[in-house]
């Protein structure tokens, strides 16, 4: 071989390292190959690449410590343990079941009731007595239809990955033919009724007018003065109802007026309410100003969270109500269940059952009231944090320990989501920037998809979903304490038991004084931000970033592997 | 053990344990088991190749296989098992480096454009026959994630340059760049006698 004095025409290296990594076209190979033959240079820096590359192969390969023993036990752990902590969550589930069923949803649900939300209500309907129970014959309504596309969909989303495509299809396309059967809802343009411009803000059913179909309405006025044989759902700033519903009432609006005859029930939020009709069923009112005129009737129970709240007429059944001020100087034919402020009870009321009231001050009662039974008072008790009670922290460690188990559940569970829940929480602020968009923006959706019945199921479950996220966020948390604290684990129980010690740190802090709720809704936002992080990637394909490319080097083509190197 | 590389296995259905995989992926635990002592060895030690520290391995290894216990029904048993589970580790290695990036690589953007200078033949052929693999498992320590990714990528799995590129997102005909870049940082990171710095990007 020749010695190189053309140093202008060495080879550079990245020619020189695709040769010998065998990616070279042919041709150019072949070039390589003959210009080694007779450079010394390149030859020299053509084997020192390769023996580069056999010592770092080297390197690597070699088995430089041992197995370690967390890594050869993984398995066998996962496998013995797994089999009593199913029975362990297994079991904890059906208490918890149990717990939420006779805690929660059996008060609620007898609550529901004592407000007249029976069996007709569209709620209780779907997940009490609906499609699950009746049977096949029965489940030709639109609601339930409705009701099992919707759970059937969510389903399937939970189940996708143990389905085959194409029965996620079938599925999919079923559900969709399913929502073609459900009819379009009814709008404003469909009714011979005025319109009071051209914008469609306002909306009056004329007085000998009847209308019998639902009605949606979303303006500025609704007037009724007809009749309208079925519900009516508005959204407006005023409703003016004096003619008739058949149907319920479901309204949002500043100002609600009820003059008329409302034949099932009345349900809404408004700044004031006044009725001095009739409504035949039930009222629920979230208001700032409730009045119940002398003239008006209600025909079963009142259920009310009012600023001031006056009832002068008469309620059939029970009122459960809470307030700040609150005067009942008309009839009241079941029980009074009230907690306020302040309470008077004029000479003309006349309460048919028991009166319990519990208020900052006594009952104002005047001598000629009418009581089935004396007023039953107790006093409203506004505690600070020095004044806290055994009985409080007793229950912060009944509610730490409720939430240790939820961990507990959620990881056996979801291992592999609960750790990329943890590792998105530890992505700050990506975590708390979407913990406060989902913290508000998903109650304020769900409560707006809850306004519209197609949409209540999916409202309700969002909301319960949004619930349990906004719980499960001291598990996230309490978690990414633990690992600060115990350092990054991946074993079963050493990851329990850093979310257990996170979990009571995070309880301790947020029951400190004054800074304790802040803490505690950024315990929220965190939590949940890191939730939704963690399902966001999950939807999301990963993308691998750009890398900045470097120029230089003949490597504009694609290179086929299989080059053989020149014998050097 | 000798690691398992995907280079050396590349006939489907001779070597790989298709057996086993359906067992597996019929939800068969033991069939699992042996798979993960079959393979864990070969991917702890791609990990802690790839990964900072040994804990980050352990974790990797552990998070990998129960990924791949539910990923085990979308593999393609006409291709290579043990190709696919490096593709699927190196992904989740890439993943892990590219959270923690900020800390490391950072540096390394910042030179990534310099032009590098070949190395002297001799100098390079010195530093090589003086080096031993420790201390190149030492080097590579110092090296940022995506060198020290393409390196292990390359030399411990025997990956292509086609699976580099798609695990690393870069485009096929920088991978040669990529891998030389990193070689260059190692040989940096292994010169302690300034004389042996071959070369060099800084």
């Amino acid at each position: 071989m020749n010695d190189s004095n053309t140093t202008n025409q060495h080879l550079d290296e990245i020619t020189l390292l695709l040769y010998v990594e065998r990616q070279l076209d042919r041709q150019i190979a072949q070039q390589v190959s003959l210009h080694t033959q007779t450079c010394d240079r390149c030859l020299t820096l053509l084997r020192a690449l390769d023996r580069e590359s056999r010592l770092l192969t080297r390197s690597m390969l070699e088995a430089d410590e041992p197995l370690p023993s967390r890594i050869a036990e993984f398995h066998q752990k996962v496998k013995r343990s797994m089999h009593w902590i199913w029975g362990v969550v297994f079991g904890l589930a059906l208490l918890g079941v149990y717990a939420l069923y006779t805690g929660y949803i059996d008060p609620w649900v007898e609550q529901f009731e004592q407000a007249g939300f029976g069996g007709t209500n569209l709620l209780s309907l779907l997940l009490f007595q609906g499609a699950f129970w009746k049977g096949w014959q029965s489940m030709f309504t639109l609601v339930e239809l409705v009701a099992m596309t919707s759970v059937a969909g969510f389903c399937v989303f939970l189940l996708r990955k143990y389905l085959k495509r194409g029965t996620a299809l079938a599925v999919l396309f079923a559900s969709m033919s399913m929502l073609l059967v459900i009819p379009r809802p009814l709008h404003a343009q469909d009714f011979h009724v005025d319109m009071k411009d051209d914008k469609h803000k306002s909306l009056e059913v004329k007085k000998d007018e009847v209308l019998h179909k639902d009605l949606y309405f979303a303006g500025s006025l609704l007037r009724i003065d007809g009749t309208v044989d079925g519900d009516v759902y508005a959204i407006a700033q005023e409703v003016d109802v004096t003619g008739t519903v058949t149907g319920d009432l479901i309204f949002l609006g500043r100002s609600t007026r009820i003059s008329g005859h409302v034949e099932g029930n009345v349900r809404g939020f408004s700044n004031n309410i006044s009725i001095t009709g009739v409504v035949d069923k039930n009222v629920t009112i979230f208001n700032e100003d409730a009045r119940i005129d002398s003239s008006g009737k209600i025909g079963h129970s009142l259920t009310a969270f009012n600023q001031i709240l006056t009832i002068d007429g008469t309620v059939g059944r029970d009122v459960l109500a809470m307030f700040n001020e609150a005067t009942i100087a008309g009839t009241i034919g079941g029980n009074l269940r009230a907690k306020g402020a302040s309470l008077s009870i004029a000479s003309s009321a006349q309460i048919n059952g028991t009166a319990k009231f519990e208020g900052d001050k006594p009952a104002d009662v005047a001598s000629g009231a009418k009581l089935a039974s004396p007023l039953q008072y107790s006093k409203l008790e506004h505690r600070s944090h020095a004044e806290r009670g055994a009985g409080f922290y007793i229950w912060r460690i009944v509610w730490a320990a409720a939430r240790i188990l939820l961990g507990l559940v959620l990881i056996s569970l979801m291992p592999i989501f609960a750790r990329e829940t943890m590792e998105s929480a530890e992505r700050y602020g990506a975590s708390l920037g979407l913990g406060v968009l989902v913290f508000f923006g998903v109650a304020i959706a769900s409560l707006i998809a809850c306004i519209t019945v197609v949409g209540l199921l999916v409202g309700v479950s969002t909301f319960f979903l949004w619930l349990i996220a906004v719980f499960s966020s001291y598990v996230v948390v309490g978690g990414v304490v633990g690992r600060w604290i115990l350092g990054r684990t991946s074993e079963f129980w050493p990851l329990i038991g850093r979310m257990a010690l996170g979990v009571l740190i995070v309880v301790l802090v947020v029951a400190l004084p004054h800074i304790g709720g802040w803490i505690r809704f950024g315990v929220w936002i965190w939590g949940l931000g890191a939730i939704s992080l963690a399902i966001y990637r999950r939807l999301q394909p990963v993308i691998a970033p750009n890398i900045p490319s470097m120029p230089g080097g003949p490597i504009g083509t694609p290179l086929p592997p299989n080059t053989t190197i020149s014998p050097a | 053990m000798e690691p398992l590389r995907p280079g050396h296995l590349r006939v489907p259905g001779q070597t790989e344990p298709l057996d086993l995989i359906a067992q597996a992926r019929a939800g068969d635990t033991q069939a699992w088991g042996d798979l993960y002592r079959e393979y864990a060895p070969a991917i702890f030690r791609f990990c802690r190749r790839a990964l900072p520290s040994k804990e980050d391995a352990e974790d990797a290894t552990m998070e990998i296989f129960m990924k791949l216990r539910d990923k085990l029904v979308q593999y393609d048993t006409s291709r290579s098992f043990t190709a696919w589970l490096y593709k699927v580790a190196a992904n989740h290695c890439w993943d892990i480096l590219r959270r923690h990036k900020a800390r490391h690589d950072k540096n390394m953007e910042d030179v990534n454009d310099l032009p590098l200078e070949a190395p002297e033949p001799n100098q390079l052929e010195r530093l090589i026959e003086e080096r031993t693999g420790e201390q190149v498992r030492k080097a590579l320590d110092k090296l940022g994630a995506r060198a020290r990714m393409a390196l292990v990528m390359r030399y411990y799995s025997d990956m292509s340059y086609d699976e580099i590129a798609d695990a690393l997102g870069v485009r096929r005909p920088f991978v040669g760049v990529v891998l030389l870049r990193a070689r260059h940082d190692l040989r940096q990171a292994l010169g302690e006698d300034p004389a042996l710095a071959v070369g060099g990007s800084r």
